[in-house]
């Protein structure tokens, strides 16, 4: 029996070998907008493959594919970019589509796992030979995948990679679709500290173990030290934490003027209430992920939320391209109460609007092209307009918001806000 | 490695102790089971998380307190496992390896309903009381006890002291006791081991329907919670000895001082490390656990 087995794998190895290369010959048939794909050696199979592809490609749609974490720890991020992704191919697609195509999108599922999502954008690009690829949810899984897209020549717009690891390995293909880069986001709450008539003279930072978080703690740190606050405290916890009381009962006990979470949500509403616990009251909290999340943060903390800050690049009521457009669509499609809706949405929506311009600006979607229009452009979002620099880093600012009420506001920049902010803040 | 101030020091052991009862709650039906069965119940994260789901539920529709809801949950959990071991688990008893592997498929079928009837965000009850606390002093130092987590001790020792009579002095008991101390012996004796299977099963897992409510008012948790956790209570009965319900809550009280004590001396992300290392020591000196006996084999 041992022959017949070993033939029999000989035969499987021959059947995958000749997949492989019909599948390859068909990949050159269908992509005549990737000319870096092309072998352009060969002009009459050139032109036999245009002259095929025009008549089918211009007819159908404009593939878009994507690989989200529908599944798995970033499962609610990610659906949520997935349904930012559809309201803005919804309406793409009643005003007429782009370049008169319809748009598709094939979203595939990562399970919020880095393999798999690297071989999502593999399949996607090799295997179902999309036109163009827009990015997953948060660094973690944009840094591997990026390096896919960059592999192919591929533009990647992507709504929620903005750690410096992802700027900073030279690739020139990435384009970050908020406001600006993570570490960034805390900007306009320094500026607030600092606009104040009297700068905490301590503070605490209180961290997870995330790429995203400890890029916004290190500017937190270098601007709060420059300008001559105290940090009395600074810890660094792993992402699986869940009892902060150790942590709150020494924090209480130094008891600092500003606490600074580097939280991601859960890890906010953990923080605060052991906080309360160990009775500790600062002037003023600042948490990176958690407080944006309305529905839920009040939920977990009812009342102690007031007075809570944190960053956002995107709020429903805020002026901002399409904007209202989007928050209509979104409850069409989605039902919910526009305060209710995910930052997530919005930034995926944002991709979306990014791509949209770069394609009618230029009239094709071939990926190089795209990528040279992309890093020229400015470009008008639900966020605000967006430019970005050579390795995609976005050119604008975050807002600040405060929990006032029931609900947060905008309280900076000047030009965006509800309402002003309130120093210090009440007991929680 | 710092020292903190002795109040920080005092404060910080004292929670750690009233959590440690939270957690010698939550592993005492692991630790039931597997005295029993010779089963260990992978699953029993993600039960405990399914029962904070449940109080989280009724908290949040009906307003009830998830000390009330346990009305609810613990009769659906004992049903539950009843039903789980009689017409799945019994079936691979031959192998307890298999059992595992069985458990742990059900661990996984509970995260996916979980992840799809609540999505991941962390849910946690935010009653009247959660972040009431009870100040007073020992010696010089000022303590804050947050309420809820006295009142989870309490449980715990409540539900414990419940569970050690009904073992003590009740037929089914004895009878739960004889298996555990030698199911052939126990069968030869008329006692229906296949029934008490069952029942241990339900009671265990009655047990984590009690840790579920007191774990939804003290920490956030998502569908995806369980792993995290079942590896902390496999640990507790690991140390206390497996199958010894007195050896748990010993673990756990342990485990608990030790985790928030190590956090302020070194920092939270090395204090796990400062257990792990106890429970190496207990295993290289005693391999049966602080409590537990020798199984003779043969």
């Amino acid at each position: 029996m041992k022959w017949f087995k070993s033939t029999a794998i000989l035969f499987v190895l021959i059947a995958l070998v000749l997949t492989a290369c019909g599948g390859g010959g068909n990949a050159a048939g269908n992509n005549n907008n990737d000319m870096g794909n092309m072998n352009m050696n060969d002009e009459a199979t050139e032109e036999a493959t245009e002259a095929t592809t025009e008549e089918t490609v211009d007819e159908g749609p404009i593939v878009i594919g994507a690989s989200l974490p529908l599944t798995g720890k970033f499962s609610e991020p990610g659906t949520a970019a997935k349904q930012g992704y559809e309201v803005w191919a919804s309406i793409v697609n009643e005003n007429g589509g782009m370049l008169g195509r319809q748009v598709e999108l094939v979203i595939l599922d990562n399970a919020s796992d880095q393999d798999t999502a690297v071989a999502d954008y593999e399949k996607l690009i090799t295997v179902d030979e999309v036109d163009l690829v827009v990015g997953p949810f948060s660094s973690f899984l944009v840094i591997p995948t990026s390096e896919v897209a960059a592999r192919y020549g591929y533009a990647f717009v992507e709504p929620a990679g903005g750690a410096p690891d992802v700027f900073n390995r030279g690739l020139t293909n990435i384009f970050f679709a908020q406001p600006a880069p993570g570490d960034e986001q805390a900007i306009p709450f320094i500026n607030y500290l600092l606009s104040l008539p009297e700068l905490p003279a301590t503070y605490a930072v209180v961290t997870q173990d995330d790429p995203f978080v400890l890029g916004v703690m290190d500017g937190i740190k270098a601007e709060l030290e420059k300008a001559g606050s105290e940090l009395v405290f600074d810890e660094i916890y792993a992402p699986d934490t869940t009892d902060f009381s150790s942590i709150a009962i020494q924090v209480a006990d130094l008891n600092p003027d500003l606490i600074v979470g580097g939280t991601v949500f859960e890890d906010s509403v953990g923080q605060i209430r052991a906080y309360q616990d160990a009775g500790y009251q600062p002037k003023g909290a600042f948490f990176t992920t958690g407080p944006s999340l309305p529905g839920p943060f009040k939920e977990a903390l009812g009342d102690a939320t007031e007075g809570v800050f944190a960053a956002i690049s995107w709020s429903p009521t805020a002026p901002g391209y399409q904007n209202a457009e989007m928050v209509a669509r979104y409850l069409e499609m989605f039902g919910g109460e526009a305060g209710n809706i995910p930052e997530d949405v919005a930034n995926a929506f944002t991709v979306g609007q990014v791509l949209q311009q770069a394609v009618e600006a230029t009239g094709t979607i071939d990926n190089t092209t795209l990528i040279d229009a992309l890093h020229a452009g400015t470009f008008n979002t639900v966020v605000g307009n967006l430019s970005f620099d050579e390795v995609g880093r976005p050119q604008g600012s975050f807002m600040l918001l405060q929990w006032q009420g029931d609900s947060f506001k905008i309280v900076a920049p000047a030009d965006r806000a509800d309402t002003e902010a309130v120093w210090p803040k009440p007991e929680w | 490695m710092h020292f903190p101030s002795m109040n920080v020091l005092v404060q910080v052991a004292v929670v750690g102790f009233l959590t440690g009862g939270v957690y010698a709650l939550m592993a005492a039906g692991l630790t039931l089971i597997f005295g029993v069965m010779r089963v260990i119940n992978i699953a029993h994260g993600a039960l405990l998380i399914f029962s904070a789901y449940i109080s989280y539920w009724l908290f949040t529709l009906y307003g009830i307190d998830p000390f009330v809801s346990v009305v609810v949950s613990i009769p659906i959990l004992f049903i539950f496992g009843i039903i789980f071991q009689r017409y799945v688990l019994s079936r691979v008893e031959s192998d307890p390896g298999l059992g595992v592997l069985v458990t742990f498929a059900l661990a996984l079928t509970l995260e996916g309903v979980m992840g799809s009837l609540w999505e991941s965000t962390g849910r946690s009850v935010r009653t009247a009381y959660t972040s009431e606390v009870i100040k007073t002093t020992l010696g010089a130092v000022n303590l804050r006890l947050p309420v809820v987590r006295i009142a989870g001790l309490g449980a715990a020792v409540v539900a414990l002291v419940v569970l050690f009579l009904l073992l003590k002095y009740s037929n089914t008991g004895r009878a739960i006791r004889a298996t555990i101390q030698n199911r052939n012996a126990a069968q030869l004796m008329g006692v229906n081991v296949n029934r008490i299977q069952a029942v241990t099963f339900g009671v265990g897992l009655a047990t984590i329907a009690m840790g579920g409510a007191l774990f939804s008012l003290i920490w956030s948790f998502n569908s995806g919670s369980h792993e995290e956790w079942i590896s902390k209570m496999l640990s507790i009965i690991v140390l206390g000895g497996m199958g010894s319900l007195p050896g748990a809550f010993l673990a756990a009280l342990i485990m608990g001082v030790v985790e928030a004590v190590s956090a302020v001396v070194m920092t939270s992300y090395l204090s796990p490390i400062v257990f792990y290392l106890i429970l190496f020591l207990t295993l290289i000196f005693r391999p049966q656990g602080l409590m537990g006996v020798k199984i003779r084999k043969g």
